[in-house]
């Protein structure tokens, strides 16, 4: 379990985190969402004690990392796949990673097979493609084989194959009951992995909710409806209950009544209707909602 | 790359790990020294200093014994015989600085150090760790090239009967302390490429400790020596001399002041690396 408790960080004038609390639970696959610069690899920083927070505090089942003993088998973690020695092979740099920890070499090995590394790990790691260092970056956090795991957008670089793999990787760890955190930037790769989401945006939290959850509440259908009779039409909608909503280009946007009963409704009062378009916002919608507000560093045609 | 294995239920140990016996400081510290030198071990830059570090100095103490022997005339006999020798260490000065800052530097470039912290939280350890596994082996071959240098140095001034035995009192003591002067300067990196954290930094800020502080010997007497007798090369060249200058600290002091000088950065590297965000 990990527990962030009111914390804020600051790197001089900017805030990068700012009073963010939630709770990480065992079992699941969390998704820690956010725009790029929300302070997502702050807050893991912070969890990792390689930052220290100006207030407030990350525990990790119930304990500050710095207090723990050998903490590679109670948190694994990978931050930065590219964070290697080029020079150094994969075996070496994974078997330095075990021996910190008192780890023997044949577990090594072992998240070697495990990360489909073991024909590559005589190789020095600076000739890797991203898509293998993250693999060998996965394989160094899963040597403790800790509890609690933490990835940093882990999913970078990964071909369609690696992505794939890597989320059976995640539920399967979730499955045994670890704790398992993943940020992401993307909305739609959270949602094929994630079973909860936290989403963050400016260092704030906006959204703390299982994925299911998020789902439903965006899940609103609407209908679009282009009538040269519109005016008629709405009110016939409102007098069957559904609800409308006038837009700016003449459109309808109706909610309440699916499209078959408004085109009966027309129909039936002979009025015609030019286009009848069911629409459904998307869980990507939902996040872009719920960030929009909340971006620091955003594209200029949005 | 090659296919990626498909994970069945065996694959991942069930029942995640929640309580392990405390493993005791010693075995603790074991294994971070264990890291540090599958680190140290696994990369071509160590080689190469150190191949440089080895190599360079002891060609150069048989050049510079030659020299002293050959010119007679002109600069009399060396004005210690133990003095190529001396010299000849300094020229592995800067590939064993090298080292050193690379010790710290190439994992704060790399953003290695994260890897690093995260599995060592105690930081000073990983400090403490990098400065053994470093201090024994620049400690090694210190003293492989200042017997080597010695030797060979030696062997080339008997033949002009300048030379000094191994047996001659003093002798021993002072060769083996010349040996330090490696260690000393790559602990010296060690620290200051810890506090800069960029490797050309370190490195340039590793050689002006070790060599501006050496300019303040040519003021002229007596502050030459009131001054230099704190320069490291200066303190160096004392405890190393057959027959030590009389107007630095004696050689006893002078060692002191040679440990002071990496004792001092590795006391400020220590204060800087826990609060310092990576």
């Amino acid at each position: 379990m990990i527990e962030v408790d009111g914390l804020t960080k600051r790197f001089g004038p900017v805030t990068a985190v700012d009073g963010l609390s939630f709770t990480v639970r065992p079992g699941h696959v969390t998704g820690f969402l956010g725009p790029n610069g929300a302070g997502k690899t702050t807050t893991m920083r912070v969890i990792l004690g390689l930052d220290a927070p100006t207030s407030g505090r990350a525990t990790i089942g119930g304990r500050r990392y710095d207090g723990l003993i050998r903490p590679l088998r109670e948190v694994g973690s990978l931050l930065d796949a590219t964070a290697l020695h080029g020079g150094r092979t994969a075996w070496m740099h994974l078997l330095s990673v075990a021996q910190s920890n008192g780890i023997p070499k044949t577990r090594a090995t072992e998240v070697l097979r495990l990360t489909g590394l073991e024909g590559i790990a005589r190789r020095r790691a600076g000739g890797f493609s991203l898509g293998m260092k993250q693999r060998l970056g996965i394989a160094a956090a899963l040597l403790g084989d800790p509890p609690v795991l933490m990835f940093d957008e882990p999913v970078n670089g990964l071909d369609p194959e690696g992505i794939h793999w890597i989320r059976g990787f995640f539920k399967a760890l979730a499955a045994e009951g670890r704790t398992v955190l993943v940020s992401s930037h993307l909305m739609s790769e959270m949602a094929q992995t994630a079973d909860h989401l936290v989403i963050i945006g400016r260092g704030r939290l906006l959204a703390d909710v299982s994925t299911a959850d998020l789902i439903e509440s965006s899940a609103r259908r609407d209908v679009l409806l282009r009538s040269p009779r519109a005016g008629e039409l709405a009110g016939l909608i409102t007098a069957r209950g559904g609800a409308v909503k006038p837009q700016d280009d003449g459109a309808l946007v109706v909610t309440g009544l699916d499209a078959a009963a408004i085109g009966d409704l027309a129909a039936a009062h002979g009025l015609a209707v030019h286009a009848l378009v069911p629409r459904q916002a998307s869980l990507e919608d939902a996040y872009l909602d719920l960030t929009e507000e909340n971006t620091d560093y955003r594209g200029g045609t949005r | 790359m090659t296919a990626p294995t498909r994970l069945s239920p065996t694959d991942v140990p069930n029942e995640p790990a929640s309580s392990h016996p405390v493993p005791s400081l010693l075995t603790r510290a074991a294994d971070l020294v264990a890291s540090e030198w599958t680190k140290f071990r696994s990369v071509r830059s160590t080689y190469w200093t150190l191949l440089v570090a080895l190599v360079t100095p002891v060609g150069f103490s048989a050049l510079v014994a030659v020299a002293f022997a050959n010119a007679p005339a002109a600069g009399g006999p060396p004005p210690d015989p133990l003095l190529p020798e001396v010299l000849s260490l300094e020229y592995a000065v800067i590939s064993v600085s090298v080292l050193g800052v690379l010790g710290f530097s190439a994992e704060y470039s790399t953003g290695l150090i994260r890897t690093t912290f995260t599995a060592a939280p105690r930081r000073r350890a990983v400090l403490a760790a990098k400065a053994v596994v470093l201090g024994a082996v620049t400690l090694a071959a210190g003293e492989l090239v200042a017997f080597a240098s010695f030797f060979l140095s030696q062997a080339v001034l008997a033949g002009h009967h300048q030379g000094v035995s191994l047996s001659r009192p003093g002798v021993p003591g002072a060769v083996l302390a010349a040996g330090i002067l490696l260690c000393v300067c790559a602990l010296l990196g060690l620290a200051l490429g810890s506090i800069i954290r960029h490797t050309a930094g370190g490195i340039v800020a590793t050689l002006a400790v070790i060599v501006l502080p050496s300019i303040l010997g040519l003021l002229p007497a007596p502050w030459s020596g009131r001054v230099g007798r704190f320069t490291l090369l200066d303190a160096a060249r004392q405890v190393a001399a057959l027959h030590p200058a009389t107007n630095l600290f004696a050689p006893g002091l002078s060692l002191l002041v040679l440990l002071a000088w990496p004792a001092a950065a590795l006391a400020l590297a220590a204060v800087l690396i826990t609060r310092r965000d990576t």
